[in-house]
């Protein structure tokens, strides 16, 4: 029961406490583009949940392997970006082997759910957090879907965005970043703030 | 009225890579470590830094990487050339600001698969000539600090009420500000100003 507690409180936090987009603006770019197609947002969401989720793991087993810490820290990016070729590279060999449609339908955004921030970061975040095998999967999957749950919450209104009815100089980009500031300041008060007064 | 520049002019690829088309404010890119760092005039210049460096040198490893090898392999190139280039950029900035490399923490890591290396090099930089490549590339990093100092300084005035960690006595302190969520509003905000002094320039310009 113990365990189970652990592991919701795990997720809960790394979805929405820590979320990868409103709390550290881990891939913002990435959910800037991915939210202009709505028909690729539920693909892009179990693609990233599926290489955070395998990267985190493969970086803890590189933890026990590797000493990353102190001045090695400097060879992290390295080993990380081993690590995630690799998961990339085989990903996409599986999915020619023996799931072609798949392949063709996500190979055009396969490398952008890969190589981003959201991605990246979260190998240096659980690594420098997590101790149990258990909390890197956690929170890896974690990381995966709170990043879904920022791409689709922006997304629903990326239409409203880019409306007309929008002022030009506040049309798409800018009025985007603001939406997101809010949206991050709402995600914020789930980590708690005590008035200094 | 003024000759308007032609499509690969000096001048105009200048003014697209610092106004026109400038990384963050208009293209939106390289975000999280500017909302996450640049909170002051110091740290900005730390990040600016960092990225120059960075973004510089792995771009231009990268244009040699020849253009058989399957994309697939490329952008994995791409991102190990960027970890290679991190190592003597964190070396050189850890020696002369250490302070501010420690502040950044994972967001320096972090630049070397930023959306200049990832993006922007397959689909802009890398179809054109080398030295128009270069110049913007160059320009490019220029429009992106230019920005990043100025969101840094502005976010120093009214979020902690000083300028390069001088007090200069703000009648109000907007805190907020120091936080992810008040670079996000002052970034939309500046995008919406540059936005406003894009209209404005070619309002002259056609004039």
């Amino acid at each position: 029961m113990e365990i189970i507690k652990n592991i919701l409180l795990a997720a809960f936090t790394s979805v929405i406490v820590e979320n990868t987009i409103f709390s550290r603006a881990l891939g913002t770019s990435t959910l800037i583009l991915v939210a202009r197609n709505r028909k690729n947002i539920f693909g892009f969401g179990i693609s990233v949940t599926y290489i955070t989720a395998v990267v985190s793991v493969l970086t803890y087993f590189a933890g026990k392997i590797f000493d990353l810490s102190g001045d090695s820290y400097i060879y992290a990016p390295l080993v990380y970006i081993l690590i995630l070729g690799a998961v990339y590279i085989l990903t996409l060999l599986g999915l020619w082997r023996f799931a072609v449609t798949l392949f063709v339908k996500i190979r055009k955004y396969i490398h952008m759910s890969a190589f981003n921030c959201a991605v990246l970061g979260a190998m240096f975040i659980i690594s420098k957090y997590c101790e149990t095998f258990t909390d890197y999967l956690v929170n890896g999957i974690g990381v995966g879907l709170g990043f879904v749950l920022a791409v689709y919450i922006t997304a629903i209104v990326y239409d409203r965005i880019y409306s007309e009815k929008v002022p030009y100089s506040f049309r798409g980009f800018p009025l985007m970043m603001i939406y997101i500031g809010i949206l991050s300041m709402a995600f914020w008060g789930f980590s708690g703030h005590i008035a200094n007064y | 009225m003024e000759k308007i520049p032609e499509e690969n002019s000096c001048k105009n690829i200048i003014f697209n890579a610092v106004l026109k088309k400038n990384p963050i404010l208009v293209s939106g890119m390289v975000i999280a470590p500017a909302v996450m760092t640049a909170d002051s005039f110091s740290s900005a210049v730390t990040l600016s830094a960092a990225f120059s460096l960075i973004t510089f040198f792995t771009l231009l490893i990268s244009s040699f990487v020849p253009k058989k090898i399957v994309y697939t392999i490329r952008i994995i190139m791409y991102a190990f050339i960027g970890a290679l280039v991190y190592v003597p950029s964190a070396i050189a900035l850890e020696y002369f600001i250490p302070d501010g490399i420690e502040q950044m923490g994972i967001f320096f890591p972090l630049l070397i698969i930023n959306s200049l290396i990832v993006s922007r090099s397959e689909s802009i930089f890398f179809l054109e000539t080398k030295g128009k490549m270069m110049l913007d590339i160059i320009f490019c990093i220029i429009g992106y600090d230019a920005a990043v100092i100025l969101f840094g300084i502005i976010r120093e005035i009214i979020g902690s009420g000083a300028a390069g960690e001088k007090i200069i006595g703000m009648p109000v302190v907007f805190s907020a500000f120091t936080e992810p969520f008040g670079g996000f509003i002052l970034l939309g905000a500046m995008a919406a100003l540059l936005r406003v002094l894009l209209a404005f320039i070619k309002k002259v310009r056609q004039k």
